[in-house]
């Protein structure tokens, strides 16, 4: 039994595979934020947020995404988007007052997050780790072992904070006003351009990996499954950030409407 | 005369810059250790026409290959590789190269369904079938392992060689080239081994 996904060689199929270690993942993520995030007696919404984010996170790791990783860059591409962008804002909205009441002001942790609060730093964490991941010889070397996709899955899931964290985190770290909160989020898109690109307009496929893996489809041939891969990272990826750019001007109109009711009371 | 051992100087530096043979490394395929002559062997095409290899290929860049058409891994992935390039050449250049499949499963590969499978790739490789004789007596000539049945969930799979023979116009196969050579390797390769032996 493999307790991680990560690309067998083995003929494709759509059998059910069990990956223990994913289960393992998503049950110590979830019983920590429980046990230290308190969010049985979290607001319903907060624990709304965390579900939607646990419930992405398995599903980008276990079967049939996570079994689809190890043969399709297309698949691989959509694990990227759900680890990086879309599971963790879940995630840190769930546990945002858990943060801000459990981590003690002055503390290590408290400075470590105001720091990664800095767009800039985030900025760079976040695209350095999207470049490097997505290298060929990268992507090859660790896919093919179970221990090399684990720490590609977490390193992903660990860009996704970066890159949410300026956004998402409690007010005491934000450095950010609404508007420049868009325009990060906006220019967070700009370098996914670069491997998106590549993949899309490469003469021959880059990942020796998905090239030579077994064929899920016929149809699907590797230099089709790069360019939807490199495809996905834009069409599907930067919309996701849009909506979230979309969350902080309403929230931001929201509170400015309120504020102006308030002020043009008597 | 005095300027005759610096004339010689002067072509031996030369000779010593050429480049080396392109078997020597400049290719990404295995060199054969020993070149070895262009097998002969007849079978039949996907529409039934005998083909004798050896006569129809003859003075030709000729890239062979033996597998099946339910190969799950090696088969299709070799060759959707060469198709991809193939499929970018010339019509001048493609005249210049024959890929030739030949089916280590000639009980389920039946011609039709050889010749669609192939088609998907490209539509002028060569498909070839006979009977388990005929095609084990074609690998023999081709010197590569004769394939196996083993029992699998769809009744039985096939081994066989992963290896791509190449067969140059001089009627001899000087390299192999392995399961694992890239699309950009073929793309980098086939010319290469166009102009080599085909002296444009």
């Amino acid at each position: 039994m493999t307790w991680w996904c990560a690309a067998t060689g083995t003929p494709w199929s759509w059998a059910w595979r069990a990956y223990p270690g994913v289960w393992l993942f998503v049950i110590v993520i979830v019983a920590g934020a429980w046990r230290w995030g308190r969010l049985g007696g979290a607001p319903a919404g907060r624990r709304r947020y965390f579900a939607i984010g646990a419930a992405l996170l398995w599903a980008a790791l276990d079967w049939p995404l996570g079994t689809l990783g190890g043969y399709l860059a297309a698949a691989h591409a959509g694990q990227f988007l759900m680890l990086a962008i879309c599971a963790p804002p879940f995630l840190m909205l769930g546990l945002r007052d858990a943060i801000d009441t459990q981590v003690a002001r002055g503390g290590g942790a408290d400075r470590i997050l105001h720091v990664l609060a800095h767009p800039a730093l985030a900025f760079l964490g976040y695209n350095l780790i999207l470049l490097v991941t997505h290298f060929p010889d990268v992507v090859d070397a660790l896919m093919a072992t179970q221990a090399g996709s684990f720490v590609l899955d977490v390193t992903w899931l660990v860009s996704g904070a970066l890159l949410w964290w300026p956004v998402c985190a409690p007010a005491r770290y934000q450095r950010l006003t609404p508007p420049l909160q868009m325009l990060y989020l906006f220019i967070q898109t700009i370098p996914a351009t670069l491997p998106s690109a590549f993949l899309v307009f490469a003469d021959y496929p880059l990942f020796k990996l998905y090239e030579l893996s077994p064929r899920v489809h016929p149809a699907l041939t590797p230099m089709y499954d790069h360019q939807v891969a490199g495809l996905m990272m834009k069409i599907v990826g930067d919309p996701i950030i849009w909506i979230g750019i979309a969350v902080v001007f309403f929230r931001w109109a929201g509170a400015e409407r309120r504020a102006d009711l308030a002020a043009s009371r008597p | 005369m005095r300027r005759l051992p610096v004339v010689a100087l002067i072509v031996s530096l030369a000779c010593r810059s050429m480049p080396k043979s392109e078997l020597s490394g400049a290719l990404s395929g295995a060199p054969l250790p020993v070149a070895v002559a262009r097998p002969g062997f007849v079978l039949a095409t996907t529409t039934g026409d005998a083909f004798d290899f050896g006569a129809r290929t003859r003075g030709r860049l000729t890239l062979l290959f033996f597998g099946y058409t339910r190969c799950p891994d090696v088969c299709p992935a070799t060759m959707q590789s060469i198709a991809t390039v193939t499929n970018r050449f010339t019509s001048e250049e493609r005249q210049r190269l024959d890929v030739v499949f030949v089916t280590t499963d000639p009980g389920r590969d039946t011609p039709a369904e050889l010749g669609r499978w192939l088609g998907r790739f490209d539509k002028a490789f060569i498909g070839l079938t006979g009977s388990i004789e005929a095609v084990e007596a074609a690998q023999r000539a081709a010197g590569v392992a004769r394939a196996i049945r083993t029992a699998d969930r769809s009744g039985y799979a096939v081994s066989h060689a992963a290896q791509v023979l190449i067969y140059s116009p001089d009627d001899s196969g000087h390299i192999a080239y392995p399961f694992g050579t890239r699309q950009s390797e073929w793309a980098a390769d086939l010319p290469k081994l166009m102009e080599r032996w085909t002296g444009r």
